[in-house]
């Protein structure tokens, strides 16, 4: 390769081949990621309202957020109770005791499991929020009463209307347990098979060598969902809005889904963008955390070959 | 209590206490291992038959269900006759060595399952759910509906059908040709801020896209892309990218450098390597991350929801939410169809793919 100028050509070959590999990936997230953050202050901002123009800039978003209004407590308390409890019972706990149960019987049986598991997180949400309605129907035709009141000869349940809270943990709890079972799952497949035949070896018994071997080394994959679930509880409202709908009344009324009717229903574009600034926040916050959680330094191991 | 226990210590001499304790020592390891084993097995049946009956039973409604009611009596009666079934399928496989004689045991289980089953629910079982299928104004047919109420006129189900497999069939190529050129010139290229550029792929990652809806509705807006299918394919698409640019790399990662390194010394250029020599060896991780965003693409709600509005745009998740929101009092038979006929394109591809998925260990957007 004789060039007259061999610096300059590499240069221009580095440039090209830089915007053919990178350009796309570059240019759409610039579009819908950073433009869309300076885009949300800039709104918040502004009066903007149903008919999406701009008339004037003012801070009466952040003074209405801050001392006129009285919803963002409570939806603040029903997100956090949703979240505590979801995080609690299912994404981490029940995450971790499907890992452990479907790694500890054989492997076929354990796949078979955790296929079962993951069918809520692949069908379409709109599909899982209806069979959740079927299930909780309050009449006799609803799945759970069919039970209850055919079999075991109770009253009707009407789980919507008297307990909200449970249903919304419940039907994001099913979906969120499997994303902990398969990085657990992962964690105790990576555990070197040694530890466990030298801790029988030891006299220890199937709660012992969990206890001392397999929970040690999912430290780290705990922290992980952890953080990662928080963060993906508290921005997310998908399920919340097609099961409940925020109610009855305002009872399941979580934050992002309030953001999202203050913009979408009630046409408050810009007080919405500043309500969301609080969740772009959030989202910053957290996945700068999250970034120091992984290991960077694997990631950022410089490649080998250095021709352009 | 592992098996092999008592067996390494069998190995050492023989003590004065005997041989006979370390036999019985080695059968209460099993036993006890069995139970353990039973135990966890229930636990897993009884965790997951809430998960598993709710499809069921929308399969069984789509199939059987009359207008102005949900039955149910043909879910519980192919209940009573399958898990029976399958719990004898079950023993005869732990119970018999495979062979030939297992094999007729098997199949007559299946033969009595399916007679009795016929028999059971043969005569309620019917098609006019499905009618959708052919006749767009499927609604106006129900009976105890006028024709002409305006609310209820649907487009064609296979309009949105079309919508969404171009939504999420074009998505998905989209992510993959971007997120392969970007996976490979980061695991192979040295450039000035190659590590800022992967931390900020990283934190765009764990980022959650939701909280910009507002500002994404307000860009299409300006932009004239709001209610076009291409809007919300650019947005799906990017939002997914972060996450396959990772998948990518690491796939990419995975390649022995020596191919590559064997390839530019005979003399191929960068671009000629990575498309003759590299690009084949990641077909695994193309698969994994196409069929994740056709899921992904396919299943879509909140943003198609907030981004499409005229009929003719109507993705399938839009269809069955308004067909459902409709009817649903009406006509539970016609919902489930719908639902049935939505989620098996998903299951479909999840269950033939599964594989491929595992392989990729981060990830999802959903809580």
């Amino acid at each position: 390769m004789a060039t007259t100028d061999p610096s300059s050509a590499a240069a221009r070959r580095q440039l090209a081949n830089m915007a053919l590999f990178l350009g796309p990936a570059t240019v759409l997230l610039f579009m819908f990621f950073i433009a869309p953050v300076v885009v949300d202050v800039f709104v918040a901002f502004t009066d903007m309202g149903r008919s999406l123009e701009v008339t004037e800039f003012t801070t009466a978003n952040f003074e209405r957020m801050l001392t006129n209004d009285s919803r963002i407590g409570p939806t603040m308390a029903v997100t956090f109770t949703y979240v505590l409890l979801t995080l609690g019972i299912f994404n981490v706990t029940f995450g971790l005791l499907l890992a452990l149960a479907t790694t500890a019987v054989p492997e076929r049986s354990g796949a078979f499991f955790r296929a079962i598991w993951l069918l809520p997180r692949m069908s379409p949400s709109v599909v899982y929020a209806l069979l959740w309605a079927w299930m909780i129907g309050p009449t006799d035709r609803g799945l759970i009463n069919q039970v209850a009141v055919g079999w075991l000869g109770l009253e009707p349940i009407d789980v919507l209307s008297n307990q909200p809270m449970l249903l919304i943990v419940l039907a994001n709890g099913f979906i969120g347990a499997s994303m902990g079972m398969i990085i657990f799952t992962s964690a105790i497949r990576a555990i070197p098979e040694h530890l466990f035949h030298a801790a029988r070896v030891d006299g220890a018994g199937p709660l012992a060598v969990t206890w001392h071997i397999t929970l040690p080394a999912l430290r780290w994959p705990l922290s992980f969902i952890t953080v990662y679930q928080t963060l993906s509880l508290l921005v997310s409202f998908e399920y919340i809005w097609l099961i409940t709908n925020g109610g009855p009344f305002y009872d399941t009324m979580v934050f992002a889904l309030y953001v999202y009717k203050r913009a979408f229903e009630n046409g408050q574009y810009a007080y919405g963008a500043a309500l969301s600034l609080i969740l772009v926040a959030i989202g910053i916050a957290a996945s700068l955390f999250m970034w120091r959680l992984l290991d960077m330094q694997r990631l950022l191991q410089t490649p080998r070959i250095e021709v352009q | 209590m592992s098996a092999t226990l008592p067996s390494l210590q069998r190995a050492r001499p023989a003590s004065g206490r005997g041989q006979a304790d370390w036999d019985a020592l080695a059968r209460a390891g099993s036993r006890r291992r069995a139970i353990g084993q039973g135990l966890l097995m229930a636990f897993l049946v009884t965790v997951s038959v809430p998960i598993l009956l709710p499809y069921f039973w929308m399969f069984t409604i789509s199939v059987s269900a009359r207008t102005g009611g949900v039955e149910s009596a043909v879910l519980w009666r192919s209940i009573g006759i399958l898990v029976p079934a399958v719990l004898a399928l079950g023993f005869l496989n732990l119970l018999t060595e495979p062979g030939i004689r297992r094999l007729y045991a098997a199949a007559g289980i299946v033969v009595v399952a399916g007679t009795t089953l016929a028999w059971a629910i043969g005569p309620d079982l019917h098609l006019q759910n499905w009618a959708f299928l052919r006749d767009p104004n499927f609604v106006e047919n129900l009976s105890g509906r006028g024709a002409g109420t305006v609310e209820a006129q649907f487009p064609s189900v296979w309009t949105a059908f079309g919508n969404s497999l171009m939504l999420a069939g074009v998505q998905t190529f989209l992510v993959l040709s971007v997120a392969t050129l970007a996976g490979y010139y980061l695991s192979r290229f040295d450039f000035q801020g190659r590590a800022s550029f992967l931390q900020a792929l990283l934190v765009l990652h764990a980022f959650p896209a939701m909280t910009l809806i507002i500002p994404i509705f307000l860009l299409m807006h300006w932009t004239g892309l709001l209610d076009t299918i291409t809007g919300v394919i650019l947005v799906i698409a990017t939002l997914e990218l972060p996450f396959a640019v990772f998948i990518m790399k690491g796939f990419f990662d995975a390649v022995p450098w020596d191919i590559e390194m064997q390839a530019l010394v005979d003399g191929a250029s960068r671009r000629r390597a990575f498309l003759e020599v590299v690009f084949p060896q990641v077909k695994v991780g193309l698969l994994a991350v196409g069929v994740f965003s056709f899921i992904r693409g396919w299943e879509e709600y909140v943003f198609v929801r907030t981004l499409l509005f005229d009929k003719q745009n109507w993705t399938m998740s839009l269809y069955i939410f308004w067909v459902s929101d409709d009817i649903m009092g009406v006509d539970y038979g016609v919902v489930a169809a719908v639902g049935v006929f939505y989620v098996a394109p998903s299951i479909l591809l999840y269950v033939f793919c599964q594989k491929y998925l595992v392989q990729m260990s981060l990830g999802g957007i959903k809580g």
